[in-house]
């Protein structure tokens, strides 16, 4: 009976402990947020017709990728990363992504960080500026070319791909190297370069540090 | 006669599915350059890709200028898309699209940017 009695409770606190993010997986299928962004791994594009079909990025690893609290309340008040409308290379991004109440963006945000790549490993990256990571990101590779980011020169990076001014609020410093290390499992098809075997595991930690380091 | 109908069968075939082939073969490397290229680039080539601002710290190559691009032998070009533009002493802007794009889609980007200046490249 104290048997039975164990497993009925345990059982109990596992439904609890489960229940926000399926309360948050609910919304998110209520609100039709999959209508443009998948959330079960592996990544699924296998051509560019099949990355230029999506209608926004995947969410499948966005536990490992964003910060929570940056999360949540972008959720609430979503403003444009991308310059660019997604996919697209002549139209301007319009906005609008669908805002959500406090307490749906804390569920949704709940879910969402639940969905993970065990590809990313905790505590390997600290935020840091560093001139390696300045001097890859700058000069020797051309990722400013394609990513805004902050400075005080002229030169404020390009438009093509996200923005990566406030990056050291959005994203998780480990995501950044995992991403610069194994590209093609997160964005088997994406318009950014591979820089596996062009550019050294360290020196991809000092750009990952130098990137987190964003405000 | 028996032998010579099915070499002509044969023939036949092969012409039906290389017409077939040649305009779907076309049509990806416009994707690939689309998709890569016209960043900087821009679609139609000519340099002027939404990366290119003013304070842009290089002018990405306009491909439709035949005077420079027969400056360039086809391996040239091939080079500089693989291995970036510090490859050939150019700005490192051009990324290296060796670990990205396959030696096949390199080699139809180079005929592609033919095509775009109307122009044979130094030494062929």
């Amino acid at each position: 009976m104290k048997q039975l009695t164990k497993v009925l409770l345990g059982t109990g606190l596992l439904v609890l402990a489960a229940a926000p993010a399926h309360a948050g997986e609910k919304i998110f299928a209520a609100k039709k947020c999959d209508g443009c962004h998948y959330t079960q791994g592996p990544a699924r594009e296998k051509s560019i017709a099949d990355q230029l079909a999506k209608k926004g990025p995947e969410l499948w690893y966005a536990g490992s990728k964003f910060q929570k609290k940056w999360l949540q309340a972008w959720l609430q008040d979503p403003k444009p990363i991308r310059s660019l409308k997604y996919n697209s290379l002549t139209a301007d991004n319009p906005g609008g992504h669908p805002k959500l109440a406090a307490a749906n963006a804390k569920a949704v945000t709940d879910f969402l960080m639940t969905l993970t790549s065990k590809s990313v490993k905790a505590g390997v990256i600290k935020p840091k500026k560093n001139p390696k990571g300045r001097l890859i990101f700058v000069k020797k590779m051309p990722c400013s070319g394609c990513h805004a980011f902050p400075g005080k020169k002229k030169f404020k990076g390009g438009r093509s791909g996200p923005s990566l001014v406030g990056a050291g609020k959005r994203l998780n410093p480990d995501w950044i190297f995992a991403y610069l290390k194994d590209t093609n499992e997160f964005k088997p098809v994406r318009a950014m370069p591979v820089f596996k075997g062009l550019l050294r595991e360290k020196d991809m930690k000092k750009v990952a540090q130098y990137v987190a380091s964003f405000k | 006669m028996k032998m010579s109908k099915s070499i002509i069968y044969t023939a036949l075939l092969c012409s039906f599915s290389l017409a077939l082939s040649a305009p779907a073969a076309a049509a990806k490397v416009e994707q690939v350059f689309k998709f890569y290229c016209a960043q900087c680039h821009g679609l139609e080539g000519k340099g002027d890709g939404p990366n290119v601002s003013k304070t842009f710290p290089v002018d990405p190559r306009n491909f439709t200028k035949a005077k420079e691009m027969e400056k360039l032998s086809d391996a040239d070009m091939k080079n500089v898309i693989m291995d970036g533009g510090p490859s050939a002493s150019k700005s490192p802007m051009m990324p290296p699209w060796s670990k990205t794009i396959s030696e096949a889609d390199a080699d139809a980007l180079v005929k592609y940017l033919r095509k775009l200046c109307n122009c044979k490249g130094k030494g062929s």
